[in-house]
């Protein structure tokens, strides 16, 4: 039963934007911190960025080399989502595999920087990776064991949903954030475009974007300019459960370098490109036949399973789209951005980050909205193992759908 | 490319977009490109209304769906496509332009031609679903009668392999497998997405939980021997396995091969084992 104690509760009225995994995340934090919460999502909930990501639980391993914070970061987030939520998760641990001779050579370093950033990475011999995982490259050189695992993305973010609406958050789909006013230098409320077409003007007193990818189009409603760069990315899925071990090269990231089994597919991805836009992105020919390539790397083989899909979603890169980094360069850390000297005060942007880093990003986001009403409240959302996201229908029907046993809600005039 | 003719249901009728796509684009990559080339053409008309787009020429908003991951997982995206139940990322229009059937169980049939000979795309909310708007609807009666302890992890197919390298983070998050089932090996999830195709595709009119529901009570019932007697005392209810007419299109049009017409058949023979 899902029934944490809220230890105070506060007038304030937070709108949150965008109903992904971050928004989801940050509704349910300020809920349990006693904020009254209203979360708007234009579409249907995780329709953006959120349901189409690798699904990757990341160890933080990846990242490691490059930067010991966020790898660090991606840890201490992996073992709390695997408390809180394990019914979202189909946690294996992951092998990073070195196919070429530079990779092997990378060993050593990848160990050393992902224990200094406490990721109990250790090597392992191939002959045991491959009994592990039979399908792994046969020519592999050497292999690194590290705590990694795959998300259902869609019901991971559905299951912080379902527990902020089991704390009364008011959580809205297929309705769009059209307006944002602003009065004496700070933000009073905005106008909300419901699934009918009917405008309405809401009061709140303090509005955090968790838009990813579309934080420019929500942030250009208050005249703010955000930094931010749609950069799709494409995955393509194979039928077959190729391994339960989430697959990696060992190497620093880079494209096509990640193989996720989830249910009975495995999954490689990614690649990087730029957008101006977030919408209608769809993966190219090319993206799909170098992907199915780069899985045969990893796993000879894998491009002759059945075809199963592709797609690709705009990862929302912190960063403007003209800087001259290339994409994988721009750090994959998030920020939360303070519009108070912009005229908009107690309107947050919330950029960057990572499905693995949702709740952090939340805590973050949260701290700052506590900060700039001056209620401070402790982030609790490590502290309670979720309710499941088939809770979430009867909150957004509206029949509060706790303790829906078998049989106990029986759907009127014939088949469920 | 195909060309293609939507009609998608909007309240009490249909709105119509021409639009050509290549032969493996999705239903719903179709409707993402339009979507986003209404948003073009009218920021916001994508998603808020008529308006009139370049040249003046009216644009229409696309009727709401819902989608999440783009590739069968979420199970989010279903609807009925030209009659039958079906995941609109998984269904290509080329499937739409080969034979199929237009109603669950029916015959095969060629596809609809538009008066130019374009591909006719019909797409209507799943039946049983909670319509929020235009073609999005939320399969909530389909999943109300998936019970709570139902856990949506199993084992592995293990396929000979080793167990998986020792993991000390274990300690700090046990998380996987419940107690009582197959211990800390490999785990996935079921193979039910909880799309609700199943009952939409279900012609049973007398009340029943359905078999998207009667499925999870049979896993269950499977993986757990704690769980097994309340799951077939859930199953053994007049609205459960009892209530099924075994006309198995729930099985036809399950888009991850769960075949909850067998679960259903399961359940019985178990139920029938312990009247004995």
């Amino acid at each position: 039963m899902f029934d944490p104690p809220i230890l105070s509760r506060h007038d304030a009225r937070i709108c949150v934007a965008g109903g992904g995994g971050s928004g989801a995340a940050l509704a349910y934090d300020l809920a349990l911190r006693g904020f009254s919460v209203l979360l708007v999502e234009k579409g249907e909930f995780t329709s953006g960025t959120t349901g189409r990501h690798h699904g990757q639980l990341h160890s933080g391993a990846r990242y490691a080399v490059g930067d010991r914070a966020i790898a660090r970061e991606c840890m201490e987030e992996t073992l709390v989502l695997r408390r809180i939520a394990p019914q979202a998760l189909e946690y294996n641990g992951g092998i990073f595999a070195a196919i070429r001779d530079d990779e092997a050579d990378y060993a050593p370093a990848f160990i050393s920087a992902c224990l200094e950033a406490g990721i109990p990475a250790r090597e392992i011999p191939v002959s045991e990776a491959r009994v592990s995982e039979p399908a792994l490259n046969p020519r592999t050189k050497r292999t690194v064991w590290v705590p990694d695992g795959t998300i259902d993305a869609f019901r991971l973010a559905a299951s912080f949903l379902a527990a902020a609406a089991a704390l009364g958050a008011e959580l809205r789909a297929f309705t769009e954030l059209v307006g944002i006013e602003t009065g004496g230098g700070r933000i009073r409320g905005g106008t909300l475009r419901g699934p009918d077409g009917r405008e309405e003007r809401v009061s709140f007193d303090g509005l955090v974007s968790a838009t990813g990818a579309w934080a420019g189009r929500v942030g250009s409603l208050a005249g703010l300019d955000i930094p931010v760069t749609p950069a799709p990315g494409t995955m393509v899925a194979v039928r077959g459960r190729l391994s339960d071990l989430v697959l990696s090269r060992l190497a620093p990231p880079g494209d096509g370098d990640i193989l996720v089994p989830q249910r009975g597919l495995s999954v490689i991805g990614s690649t990087q490109r730029r957008a101006d836009s977030p919408e209608g992105i769809l993966p190219t020919k090319e993206e799909i036949e170098f992907l199915l390539s780069r899985g045969d790397e990893l796993v000879p083989g894998f491009s002759s399973a059945p075809f199963h899909a592709a797609w690709a979603a705009a990862r929302p890169l912190a960063g403007r789209a003209d800087s001259d980094a290339e994409g994988r360069a721009i750090s994959r850390d998030f920020a939360v951005l303070d519009h108070g000297d912009e005229g908009a005060a107690g309107m947050f942007t919330l950029i960057g980050g990572k499905a693995t880093v949702l709740r952090a990003m939340a805590r973050k986001a949260a701290d700052e909205v506590c900060a700039f009403l001056g209620d401070p409240e402790p982030c609790r959302t490590a502290e309670y193992p979720l309710p499941s996201w088939r809770s979430l229908d009867g909150y957004l029907e509206g029949s509060g759908a706790t303790g829906r046993g078998a049989g106990s809600r029986r759907p009127e005039g014939g088949a469920a | 490319m195909i060309d293609t003719i939507i009609r998608i249901r909007d309240g009490g009728g249909f709105v119509e977009f021409p639009g050509s796509f290549p032969e493996d684009a999705t239903v719903l990559d179709a409707l993402e490109t339009l979507r986003a080339r209404a948003e073009a053409d009218v920021p916001g008309a994508g998603v808020e209304g008529p308006g009139t787009g370049r040249g003046g020429a009216p644009t229409v908003r696309v009727p709401h769906y819902r989608h999440s991951c783009h590739h069968g997982s979420c199970g989010t995206c279903g609807a009925v496509v030209n009659g039958l139940p079906a995941l609109m990322c998984l269904t290509r229009l080329a499937d739409l332009a080969a034979p199929r059937p237009r109603e669950p169980g029916g015959p095969p049939a060629g596809p609809v031609r538009g008066t130019s000979g374009e591909l006719v795309v019909v797409l209507e909310p799943l039946r049983r679903g909670t319509v929020i708007s235009g073609i999005a609807a939320r399969p909530t009666a389909a999943l109300a009668g998936i019970p709570e302890e139902y856990s949506y992890l199993r084992s592995s197919e293990d396929a000979g392999r080793a167990p998986p390298p020792a993991d000390p983070t274990r300690a700090a998050a046990p998380g996987g497998l419940s107690a009582g089932s197959a211990g800390p090996g490999r785990v996935r999830f079921e193979a039910c997405i909880e799309c609700g195709l199943c009952s939409s595709a279900c012609p049973v009119t007398t009340p029943f939980i359905g078999p998207a529901a009667l499925a999870a009570v049979n896993r269950q019932r499977e993986k757990s021997p704690d769980s097994a007697e309340r799951m077939l005392e859930v199953a053994g209810k007049p609205d459960g396995a009892p209530a099924c007419e075994r006309h198995l299109h729930c099985s036809r049009v399950c888009p991850q091969a769960v075949y909850p017409g067998k679960h259903i058949q399961l359940l019985r023979n178990a139920l029938a084992g312990r009247a004995q």
